[in-house]
């Protein structure tokens, strides 16, 4: 019987393309740049239209989605889910995607990058992005993974005559696949612990107690956590990111910080949070589910307490900026964390929309400060030392207010969007009230106290030191100045209005059930 | 009209912020410099004085607060943007709003570059100053709370001494990282309201009715007393009580005259405030248990400031060790929970902004001629500066408490307060309203003795026989002052009758008469 179920899916699957109209979009638009760039390269101007085009369309297919009724909550056999995780995190990917284009248009053209090579391989580095927040399945999340990695490892090394990216796109290669096949190690651990790939289904197994294999689902959930560690960067494993960071270009690095890292959590989140719930009454689920809340925890206070650490000590903007971004991904694991202990499907979304927002405050703000910092930088990145800031707060005001506004909004100062994602993050890990999560709590609170100091210093070295050397103020082309307005308006909006958004980063479409149900039978 | 006072404390917390659009505006379309102060000024006194409109008729709300505005600001997570104004805080925006202007004036030479941000983060730092003394939702008082720090920050980095990196830095740092803590104290609050109420809340009056009909409740464990201390940390810091005073000296003496007057007159009291309205108020248990050690700190900080105080060369450092004496009685005025004893801790928070704001201007003035606030490099300064001189002496005695004068109704009523007050043990209370006692002594050891040094005997210096006396601006900006010194010293009753009902409201609660009742029994019933 069951066999004759899976002849039946493979003669009719169950296929809506509807469900996954925006990863599509973003696919063919990847394709047709890529083509056109064959036959006409050089023309930065063109594909990056065509790209921004297909990024804007997908956006607006990913509202569609949310906004009607009567999709199914899942297809493709339960492999793709539409459901509040993966429609946030997506607007994430898309607006961090069409922001960094915007961005890196200077450093295209000050360089001689390849345009059409760069835009179609950060095109299809989105769509891996997608894949992983809308996959419900293991095997789609690291093919999405994948896509995503191997299309950063090249644009970490697209500045070919620079040693420094070379040396970046090396290690992010190397290190990446050694994670990558942690990753794949975990998965295939846990498919043989439960017998399915499916999120879903994995959960349903856990939650029946049916699994014969703890040991399996310990040792495969261990691995996970390593691969998804490294990819989202915690501490220990994120000793690739400040040299990886350091050595990118700076609008990839800014990119690199945001976009990935989110994409990081939300499979991440997928798989733990919704896969590996706690069912109190089965041994197996709970034992899981305490280690990884405990590992969890361990490496949210590491990953902050290290990342601001070591930041204070950076004279490297760019390198601060790297280990500000570790730190971020503590404050975020906190809000993970609260989706993890939550009791009720509400609360869970709630925290989960809550790590969705803090990305989104978080690539906000970065990407706007990274958009400031490449300017400032110029061609092959000269100027990122401390030192080079120097004084420039009165020679080029709006770039340095604006960029002490993205300071003071990394450092969660109320009116900034960064103080209403701290809150919504923290929020949920005390809602738990057990004694190691207000532990916790605290020591984000601490170290958002630390961080001030190295935030604080860009201030302290634009605005209170002297300049001695000359200083000619950039001039600021019209699309970073786009993206600086956009970012300083998306500071101030959420920070002041994030309301509506929070709002609609909670609610799940309203699906029905799935076509086919067959998969749930299928063993 | 209707519109003014039906929206009075919103347009008096964007006044300023669109004041500060406006100076921006000038400066990049017009570009005279010399326009700045004069708008800056301009819009100052007319935030004076729309802020006057708060002592007028207004209708009490059913919380028992004036001009009462309650709009939602974030719905995830229930927050509102709630203001209003009592007795307690009323004086406080009124003395924000006093101060402003002549802090404008106080710089009004002195600022020598970069002119519009000057003003720009001065009209800011006013709008978050007010946002504090009229938030009735908690984290909307923590975002003004921090939100003032920044401006701070920046005018004493940018226009400060030598030393200003250094000591914007450990401003900043210092203050973050208390309310910090207090943030963290504010969302569990919400939890614990969620948990045992059925919704969760950052309002305060909510809050509070909770607390006061039982239905919230802290337990038998720690928790009201580590929420306690978790918002009693961010205000000690504020304060400063005495062991986390060090970054007052150092933010103080390196801020340019404007900065510090605010610094002084305002900022500080909003740790006192914050003590007063929100401690008091939710951890009346709590606030009561630890009464002892904040009363011990206070008469540590007394002496130990004044004693400090003492052997300080530099006159601004001095005055700035003054606050920390002062901010002593304040502290201990309020933990003495009498009416007598709060009611003198807010008088001595007015009396202390306008006193000690004066002497920062009287140092500004004398600074700004000679550069040098050593008070070694002065003396026998009354021959040559007689105006000068006399208004010195005068803010002096005040600051010491002197009778007739300011400091004295405040003071006095802090020890009858402590002296009459029942929350340590026997005689401690007594013993302890002796030895703040010392402290006059103290002040007026250090206070005259630097006024006589710099002051009195021979012409020591040659370079100050040519120093000019106070010129018409100056001798207009520090007449209102001493006006309001003297004016504060014989007849406070005013000031006491609008702030008793509050301040009684809130002694009922913290003392535990008021149990099982509601907050109407905060409702100020007349001005």
């Amino acid at each position: 019987m069951n066999t004759l179920l899976f002849f039946q899916n493979l003669v009719n699957p169950d296929v809506n393309v509807p469900i996954v109209l925006p990863e599509f979009i973003i696919a063919i638009a990847g394709i047709i740049v890529m083509v056109y760039d064959s036959f006409k390269p050089a023309k930065q101007r063109i594909t990056g239209a065509v790209s921004i085009i297909g990024l804007i369309l997908a956006t607006v297919a990913t509202f569609w989605l949310w906004a009607t009724p009567g999709n199914p909550a899942s297809a493709f056999n339960g492999m793709m889910v539409t459901d509040n995780l993966r429609l946030s995190f997506t607007v994430v990917f898309l607006l961090v995607s069409i922001l960094t284009i915007l961005i890196s248009s200077v450093w295209v053209e000050n360089e001689k990058v390849p345009a059409g090579e760069y835009h179609a391989l950060l095109l299809f580095a989105t769509v891996g992005m997608m894949f992983m927040a809308s996959g419900n399945d293991m095997v789609i999340i690291f093919l999405g993974l994948e896509t995503l990695s191997i299309a950063t490892y090249v644009m970490a090394g697209l500045r070919k005559n620079d040693l420094r990216s070379n040396e970046s796109a090396m290690k992010y290669f190397i290190l990446g696949s050694y994670a990558s096949a942690f990753l794949l190690y975990g998965m295939a651990l846990v498919y043989g612990a439960t017998g399915s790939t499916n999120i879903t289904e994995i959960a349903a197994v856990l939650s029946s107690g049916e699994s014969a294999f703890p040991t399996l689902f310990l040792v495969g959930g261990a691995m996970l956590l390593i691969g998804f560690g490294f990819k989202v960067a915690t501490v220990p494993f994120h000793i690739w990111t400040p040299d990886v960071y350091e050595g990118a270009p700076t609008p990839i690095t800014g990119f690199m910080a945001a976009g990935p890292k989110a994409a990081g959590f939300a499979s991440f989140l997928r798989i733990f949070a919704i896969g590996f719930p706690l069912v109190a009454t089965v041994q197996a689920s709970a034992l899981l589910h305490e280690s990884w809340i405990t590992a969890l925890t361990m490496m949210a206070i590491l990953t902050m307490t290290i990342g601001n650490i070591a930041a204070i000590v950076q004279n490297n903007v760019k390198r601060m900026l790297a280990y500000s971004s570790i730190a971020h991904a503590g404050y975020a694991l906190v809000g993970f964390i609260g989706a993890g202990v939550a009791t009720t499907v509400t609360g869970r979304d709630e925290a989960i929309a809550a790590v969705a927002f803090y990305m989104l405050t978080y690539a906000v703000t970065n990407l706007g400060a990274f958009a400031v910092v490449t300017l400032l930088a110029q061609k092959n990145d000269r100027r990122t030392e401390f030192e080079d800031y120097n004084g420039i707060g009165f020679k080029s005001p709006v770039l340095a207010f604006t960029l002490s506004l993205f300071m003071l909004s990394l450092l969660g100062l109320p009116l900034t969007a960064g103080f209403i994602g701290k809150v919504l993050v923290f929020r949920p890990a005390l809602e738990a009230g057990s004694a190691m999560l207000t532990f916790l709590v605290i020591v984000a609170v601490v170290n958002t106290a630390i961080s001030a100091y190295y935030y604080l210093r860009l201030i302290v070295v634009m605005f209170f030191k002297e300049r001695t050397t000359d200083w000619i103020a950039p001039k600021i082309p019209t699309a970073l100045g786009a993206v600086i307005l956009l970012t300083v308006l998306g500071v101030f909006y959420f920070g002041l209005f994030g309301n509506s958004t929070i709002k609609s980063f909670t609610k799940s479409p309203a699906t029905t059930k799935p076509a086919t149900t067959q998969n749930a039978q299928l063993k | 009209m209707d519109f003014i006072t039906e929206n009075l404390i919103t347009i008096l917390i964007l006044l300023p912020a669109f004041g500060a659009l406006a100076v921006l505006g000038h400066s990049i379309f017009w570009n005279e410099v010399k326009h700045l102060k004069w708008i800056t000024l301009g819009i100052t006194f007319v935030i004076f004085l729309v802020s006057l409109l708060l002592l007028g008729d207004s209708t009490l709300s059913a919380n028992g607060y004036y001009f009462e505005k309650n709009v939602v600001w974030i719905e995830a997570i229930n927050t509102n943007y709630h203001v209003g104004v009592d007795g307690l805080s009323l004086w406080l925006v009124i003395l924000t709003t006093f101060i402003m202007p002549i802090a404008v004036l106080s710089t009004w030479d002195a600022v020598e570059k970069r002119h519009t941000a000057f003003y720009v983060f001065l009209l800011l730092l006013q709008s978050a100053m007010i946002g504090v003394f009229v938030s009735l939702d908690l984290l909307v008082f923590y975002l003004f709370f921090e939100a003032s720090l920044v401006p701070m920050f920046f005018l004493i980095g940018i226009w400060g001494g030598s030393n200003r990196i250094y000591a914007a830095v450990k401003f900043f740092i210092f203050t973050a990282l208390g309310s910090l803590l207090m943030l963290v104290a504010i969302i569990s609050l919400y939890y614990m309201h969620f948990q045992q109420v059925g919704f969760g809340t950052f309002d305060y009056i909510t809050l509070l009715n909770s607390l006061q009909s039982g239905k919230l409740i802290y337990g038998a464990g720690s928790t009201g007393t580590l929420l306690f201390l978790a918002f009693a940390l961010a205000f000690s810091i504020k304060v400063p009580v005495f062991p986390f005073h060090t970054w007052l000296p150092d933010a103080h003496t390196e801020a340019p005259t404007a900065g510090s007057v605010i610094l002084a007159a305002v900022l500080l009291k909003m740790g006192t405030y914050g003590l007063m309205r929100f401690n008091f108020t939710l951890f009346p248990e709590a606030s009561r248990e630890l009464a002892w050690i904040f009363i011990i700190l206070a008469i540590i900080g007394i002496i130990y400031g004044a004693l400090v105080a003492m052997v300080q060369p530099d006159i601004k450092r001095l005055v700035a060790y003054s606050s920390i004496a002062h901010m002593g009685f304040v502290i201990l005025g309020m933990f003495s929970f009498t009416e007598l004893g709060m009611q003198g801790a807010l008088y001595t928070m007015l009396a202390h902004g306008v006193t000690t704001g004066a002497l920062f201007l009287l140092v500004g003035f004398i600074y700004d001629r000679r550069h040098t606030r050593l008070i070694s490099e002065y003396g026998g300064l009354s021959s040559i500066m007689p105006i000068y001189a006399t208004f010195f002496v005068i803010t002096t005695m005040a600051s010491i408490g002197l009778p007739f004068l300011n400091g004295f109704v405040g003071e006095f009523l802090i020890m009858i307060g402590m002296w009459s007050a029942t929350i340590l043990s026997g005689s401690w209370n007594k013993i302890a309203a002796m030895l703040a006692g010392t402290g006059v002594i103290f002040a007026a050891v250090y206070l005259l003795w630097m006024v006589q040094r710099v002051f009195f005997g021979k012409l020591t210096n040659e370079k100050n026989r040519n120093l000019r006396d106070l010129n018409a601006r100056e001798i207009g900006l520090m007449v209102p002052l001493l006006f309001l010194m003297v004016f504060m010293g014989v007849y406070p009753k005013p000031i006491l009758d609008a702030s008793k009902n509050s301040v009684v409201a809130i002694q009922k609660i913290v003392n535990g008469e008021t149990k099982g009742g509601t907050v109407s029994t905060l409702k100020v019933k007349e001005k």
